[in-house]
């Protein structure tokens, strides 16, 4: 004999209707933001009484030293906590808690995935408002202020790495087609930042302007086969294999290798893009998280936190007082006007506008 | 009687396992490597990166944070699972079968649309949980509970159901008939749903992603970041005491399993 032990009845199902309809009509907490409220910095330390500040920050190795380097004396100089989520991806988050709500009150971004939010809603405070409080922004050099939408802190100019064992050294953007290359040649995947600006510079090196999208199709197409890597680090460890002859790389990661004693070396593009480290300040941050942005974007600014960044990582101060690192510094690296006149942001408006045909074309050549 | 296994099955198996184990292998070598970068074969032999994985304050914090989610999501989906399994064994309302679909669903999704989906709805009713512990632990636990009602549904179904009735017929209450006959009957299938509940919790990446809460990041998004920005090989050092860390649990589950056996078997000869 076989008995079932649970049998719902029909009054069984509409008394849990009726619960689950009990539940969904409790009434949200109501959260009244007071953002509408002006914000000002004037760079002076001050009390926040607690105050927790959500940043979004890249993770592992970098949120170690950033830590240690910058956020442990700004906590306790501000007295507030700060909550540090490195779970990339931005972009989705911010738009499903929506601009009224960020999910971020600061958040450092590299351009393209910043310039695609900035499309997607009125998210942070223009540059010219950040500017107004942020007084270590004074010493910025212009292109820091590029994006529109915030303030980019420390840069890398695109470069080729390339093993110095495999021939002469590379000295033209097109040497990356010669015949000596062929099979070795390395490039990003699709959603990486570098394949995106080698994708605009293709197209200004081979075509009209940067926006010839065509001129850059047929250029990647004759670099095939690309070996394509998901990140920089992982393409450092096919140079140092010899995988890869040439690499789309950027200045500092390259010189790491090359300072490890493999045979690697670095040609900086003649159109020199840079990749960027910018940090936006969300609009409708509450009263207290929005000063402590412009306190903590302040600090970020410092000369001396630039520094002992670009010891590390070998990134160069967008700031005009920084010292460039000794490292980067004997390789002719400078921090003048004259030096930094030259660098150019591709237009990531253009590319995040054109991003699905690229995308889409792209992993057809790759043959994805 | 010894069995024999045909020899073309026999190579077969040791080359599936091979197959299985071949990553294990290369994450352990390459987590000993001397070198640089991660890069399998390793570049010599070291404990450097082991040591760097142990001197990390940032991997130390995540390993034992995704422990302690692992067993907080382990308990609740053994709880949730089993007590579903039972429910969709015993059962006989119609739509039985879609029920069960819909409580395997979240295997079936993949686990970045089941956490991107939550984080909305987290946000979309203003709970006050997106990117907390709590809509992490809940995330984990909805990716989890479907492992616990497979193994504990495939117990159920081959669970003689009249040993409880006789139970019951012989004056047992529910619960008493339930503790007494059922629950050590599917034992094994319930420990078993657990340990999967644990190790599935434990390197649970995707649903993370989007509901891991400030300052607490789960050992996978660790990797993921030092993976991202470093490369280094301390990645897969960590990913070396993941994999003892759950070879552990499972080896330790067996065991307590045995002894429990054990002591059944003694108390049914004495």
């Amino acid at each position: 004999m076989t008995r079932k032990l649970i049998r719902p009845t029909r009054r069984m199902v509409l008394r849990g209707g009726l619960g689950l309809g009990a539940a969904a009509a409790f009434p949200a907490p109501f959260i009244n933001h007071a953002w509408a409220q002006d914000v000002t910095y004037d760079g002076e330390v001050f009390d926040a009484g607690g105050a927790v500040l959500d940043i979004g920050e890249w993770g592992g190795g970098w949120e170690e030293f950033v830590r240690g380097a910058l956020i442990d004396d700004f906590e306790r100089d501000f007295n507030c906590t700060i909550n540090w989520d490195s779970s990339f991806p931005w972009f989705p988050k911010f738009v499903t808690q929506g601009a009224r709500n960020p999910v971020f009150d600061i958040c450092n971004w590299n351009l393209p995935n910043l310039i695609q939010t900035n499309q997607a809603g009125d998210f942070f405070l223009t540059v010219d408002e950040m500017r107004e409080n942020v007084p270590n922004a004074a010493d910025c050099w212009d292109f820091a202020f590029a994006s529109g939408a915030g303030i980019t802190w420390a840069y890398q100019p695109y470069v080729f790495a390339y093993r110095t064992d495999s021939g002469e050294p590379v000295n033209a953007f097109r040497d990356f087609w010669a015949p000596r290359f062929a099979n070795k040649r390395g490039a990003y995947g699709t959603e990486n930042g570098l394949m995106h600006c080698f994708f605009m510079a293709c197209a200004r090196e081979f075509g009209e302007d940067q926006y010839d999208m065509e001129a850059a199709f047929a250029a990647i197409e004759d670099a095939m086969p690309l070996k394509i890597s998901e990140f920089t680090f992982n393409m450092l460890s096919l140079l140092e294999r010899g995988e890869v002859d040439i690499a789309v790389h950027i200045e500092g990661e390259a010189l790491s290798l090359k300072r490890q004693g493999v045979p690697v070396d670095v040609w900086e593009w003649s159109s020199h893009p840079i990749l960027t480290q910018t940090k936006t300040i969300s609009r409708y941050a509450e009263p207290m998280q929005k000063r402590l942005a412009f306190a903590l974007m302040n600090r970020t600014l410092e000369p001396s936190f630039l520094e002992v960044f670009g010891d590390e990582f070998l990134w160069r101060p967008t700031n005009r007082n920084a010292a460039i690192t000794a490292s980067l510094a004997e390789e002719g690296v400078q921090n003048t006007a004259d030096a930094v006149e030259a660098f150019w942001v591709p237009d990531w408006d253009f590319f995040v506008e054109n991003k699905l045909e690229i995308t889409d074309r792209l992993n057809a050549i790759f043959g994805l | 009687m010894e069995r024999h296994i045909p020899l073309p099955m026999l190579i077969l198996a040791v080359l599936g396992f091979a197959f299985m184990l071949m990553p294990i292998l290369v994450v352990v070598m390459a987590g000993l490597t001397a070198g640089e970068f991660l890069t399998f074969p390793p570049q010599g032999l070291s404990l450097r990166w082991v040591a760097a994985f142990l001197q990390s304050d940032k991997y130390l914090s995540s390993f034992f944070f995704s422990f302690r989610l692992a067993v907080m999501t382990m308990i609740v989906a053994t709880i949730l699972g089993t007590a579903a399994a039972l429910f969709l064994s015993r059962t006989g309302m119609i739509g039985r079968g879609a029920m069960r679909a819909f409580f395997l669903s979240p295997v079936v999704l993949p686990g970045v649309v089941i956490g991107f989906a939550l984080f909305a709805f987290f946000i979309a009713t203003d709970m006050g949980i997106s990117r907390t512990i709590w809509g992490l632990w809940i995330g984990h636990i909805l990716y989890s509970t479907p492992y616990v009602i497979g193994t504990v549904g495939a117990a159920l179904a081959s669970y003689d159901t009249s040993l409880e009735e006789a139970a019951r017929s012989l004056g047992a209450s529910p619960w008493r008939a339930f503790r007494k006959v059922t629950l050590p009957n599917i034992s094994q299938g319930i420990q078993a749903g657990s340990i999967f509940a644990f190790i599935v919790s434990f390197g649970q990446f995707e649903v993370s992603l989007f509901l891991s809460s400030p300052n607490s990041e789960p050992l996978p998004i660790a990797m993921y970041n030092s993976l991202r920005y470093q490369f280094e090989p301390s990645a897969a050092a960590a990913g070396i005491f993941a994999i003892t860390l759950v070879t552990a649990s499972v080896l330790l589950t067996n065991r307590l399993v045995n002894i429990r056996r054990l002591l059944e078997r003694q108390q049914a000869g004495g």
